[in-house]
């Protein structure tokens, strides 16, 4: 019963606008001084222990540092124009390329509110322009923006990953397939409505639109291929991997896109110059500005946005593990497990209940801080029942997904309202058609397994189940 | 939400807080990747590497709680807060702040202890593989007949963070509940991460007046 409290005591805390870290940390530290006879100091260690015991955590600062470098108005800018060229032209053809965006933007940046800020920005202001209604605009990308933690590489995955011991890798694979289903059923949604509703398409740019924009969005998309690429091939960590891809995106912000550094906004080729001068001249530019752009003013900020970022998501996982800590302590799951063995509830009933539960915290809270709670209650019990980790992990991550717009108060409708400066309820009622497509989405992930575990199971052989 | 430091030592202080975080994480950064090339590159191999990169690690979030405490950047929950009356608010606001520093104030004291029985008893115990340089010792004094006293560091170094960042941590909600009182401040939380992020997209989309419509059919 104390749980019960336990858990309560963290809802009123969350309620009253206690920061969420503080609500984990300080409510499963009261509980463990009044339950058990474990000390503040064996609570600091756990602390401490958050970032030096667990090496998969270490992927994340990395992760957000290569989307920060990536997540300008810059890089948006040119996925869009590459989205806009190959798939414009057909009937609803911008709202189509802004999901289009959106997933190519996913793959660069694991946060969903980040993806809708980037894309949401430029893409709804034209949709507007020309001819789309505010509201059709506003809840495309409300919906598309969720992809943000379902496309790999994704935060949210790291996490699950950390606290349920499965390997990284599989989770970025199993995101694949999930991933692009749910763009390409918005897509097909759109057009759908775009056929019905008679909206305008864009002209046909021409294949040479198509090669220059894919070559210049190329450069910021090859990061994904670095991180896929060098998992797979066995040359590194997802740790590593992460790191590797900072200092790619280091590259190619400050001497190929030149949106920052010591070269912002001189041109890679002057007018006029030959295409060999050009190239020597850039090799030359990139050994003298090399370190003068990694002392740039530009580039500080850059890391301090990725630090303070950093800083946000790992106090709350780190308190949060505190409060796994309690459960794993207090043998919380197994109780559950046990419980809900007994009522006769059978696998399908089970993931019908983490949906549900789900659905609801990921409308109240950040989805690493809600995973890593969540993650450790339910993952003995669904093993228990026979159900997949990794394909438990892509139901958890869509999931999620959904929770971020789902009214009352989902957190991609409050930064969509802030984007496209519209009321919060107006953009719960234009996400709301669209939010129907996700849910037959989740259904099919939930009671599908396939789609989740057929990429890892074929790149990585079958899975060994380990439990703990 | 960008902070503006007022007096010339609260620009000091930010500066120096700012430039350690980034440095951190740079240097995090750089350590991982340097070892990935030290692999492939020179089929050898940086020891110390990843065990420093994890202590860098907890280096910049339990220093950087504290800068986040100071702008407000901590995610909460603030979909009740929005429908109340300022006067409510603040009491929420307030009884929050409370919260916040018994939590400061319990993880201060518990780092204290564990941070303390590294320096006293357990002084004697060293990190698995980062080196402690001979000549950073005689510096400090730390030799013995002759001759250093540790070879690796020794673990009151990193843990030192705990009590310190955790102090930092409690001054910074002191501060804050100081404004609520005096109602500069609203609340402690922000509710979500790309809150910084908009406002500089719009900063960049005025300075360049980007036009993505206009774009089209740039390309035949």
């Amino acid at each position: 019963m104390e749980v019960i409290l336990l858990f309560l005591a963290v809802i009123v805390m969350l309620g009253i606008g206690v920061p969420i870290a503080v609500a984990l940390g300080l409510s499963s530290i009261i509980f463990l001084m009044y339950h058990s006879d474990s000390s503040l100091a064996s609570v600091a260690q756990t602390l401490f222990e958050a970032f030096e015991g667990h090496y998969t955590l270490l992927a994340i600062p990395f992760f957000i540092l290569a989307s920060s470098y990536m997540s300008t108005g810059g890089v948006a800018k040119r996925i869009i124009r590459f989205a806009i060229a190959t798939v414009g032209h057909v009937r609803g053809g911008l709202a189509i390329a802004g999901v289009f965006a959106c997933m190519l933007f996913a793959a660069l940046s694991g946060s969903s509110p980040a993806t809708v800020v980037a894309i949401g920005t430029l893409v709804i202001a034209g949709m507007i322009k020309v001819g789309y209604t505010k509201e059709f605009a506003a809840g495309v990308i409300c919906n598309a923006g969720t992809l943000g933690i379902l496309i790999p590489p994704s935060i949210v995955m790291v996490v699950y990953a950390a606290a349920t011991d499965v390997s990284v890798g599989r989770m970025f694979l199993a995101g694949i397939i999930p991933g692009l289903l749910a763009g390409v059923m918005l897509m097909i949604g759109i057009y759908v409505v775009a056929r019905i509703k008679n909206l305008p398409a864009q002209p046909w740019a021409g294949f040479g639109e198509i090669r220059a924009s894919a070559s210049d969005a190329g450069w910021g998309l090859f990061l994904i291929v670095i991180i896929l690429g060098g998992i797979y091939g066995g040359v590194f960590t997802p740790t590593e991997a992460a790191a590797v891809a900072s200092v790619y995106a280091f590259a190619i912000a400050n001497f190929i896109y030149r949106d920052m550094g010591p070269l912002r906004h001189k041109p890679r080729r002057k007018e006029g110059e030959s295409w060999h001068r050009a190239f020597v001249r850039n090799w030359i530019e990139f050994f003298v500005y090399l370190l003068p752009a990694v002392f740039h003013k530009d580039h500080r900020q850059t890391l301090l946005d990725a630090g303070k970022l950093t800083i946000m998501l790992l106090f709350i996982i780190a308190n949060a593990l505190i409060l796994k800590h309690v459960l794993t302590e207090e043998q919380i799951p197994q109780h559950i497990a046990a419980a809900m063995l007994e009522a006769g509830f059978g696998a399908i009933m089970f993931l019908v209940i983490v949906n549900i539960i789900l659905l609801i915290g990921g409308q109240f809270m950040e989805p690493s801080g809600l995973i890593v709670i969540v993650a450790p209650l339910v993952f003995p019990i669904a093993i228990e029942l026979g159900i997949d980790p990794i394909h438990l992990g892509i139901i958890m991550v869509v999931n999620m997904e959904i929770g971020m717009i789902t009214p009352p108060v989902g957190l991609n409708l409050f930064v969509t309202s802030g984007v496209a400066k519209m009321p919060v309820l107006d953009v719960v009622k234009a996400a709301t058609p669209w939010l129907g497509i996700l849910l037959i989405f989740l259904i099919m992930i939930t009671y599908i397994p396939w789609l989740s575990t057929f990429i890892p199971t074929a790149l990585m052989g079958p899975e060994v189940i380990t439990t703990h | 939400m960008h902070y503006q430091p007022s007096s010339r030592l609260g620009k000091w202080v930010n500066e120096f807080e700012e430039t350690a975080i980034a440095v951190l994480l740079g240097l995090m950064t750089f350590l991982t990747f340097a070892n990935v090339v030290a692999r492939h590159v020179f089929d050898s191999n940086i020891l110390w590497a990843l065990e420093a990169t994890t202590y860098l690690f907890a280096w910049l979030v339990l220093f950087g709680v504290s800068y986040a405490v100071k702008i407000s950047a901590h995610l909460g929950v603030d979909a009740l807060l929005n429908v109340l009356s300022p006067g409510k608010q603040k009491v929420l606001a307030l009884i929050s702040a409370t919260a916040c520093l018994a939590f400061a104030g319990l993880l201060l004291y518990g780092g204290w202890e564990y941070w303390s029985k590294f320096y006293t008893k357990l002084s004697f115990l060293e990190a698995e593989d980062v080196p402690f340089p001979v000549w950073m010792q005689w510096t400090v004094g730390l030799v013995e007949d002759g001759e250093p006293v540790y070879e690796n560091i020794p673990r009151y170094i990193p843990y030192f963070i705990l009590p310190f960042g955790m102090a930092l941590f409690m001054f910074r909600y002191l501060q804050a509940t100081w404004r609520i009182l005096k109602g500069e401040q609203r609340m402690l939380i922000a509710s979500h991460e790309a809150d910084d992020m908009m406002e500089e997209m719009e900063h960049d989309l005025e300075a360049e007046g980007i036009d993505i419509v206009g774009k089209q059919g740039k390309g035949d």
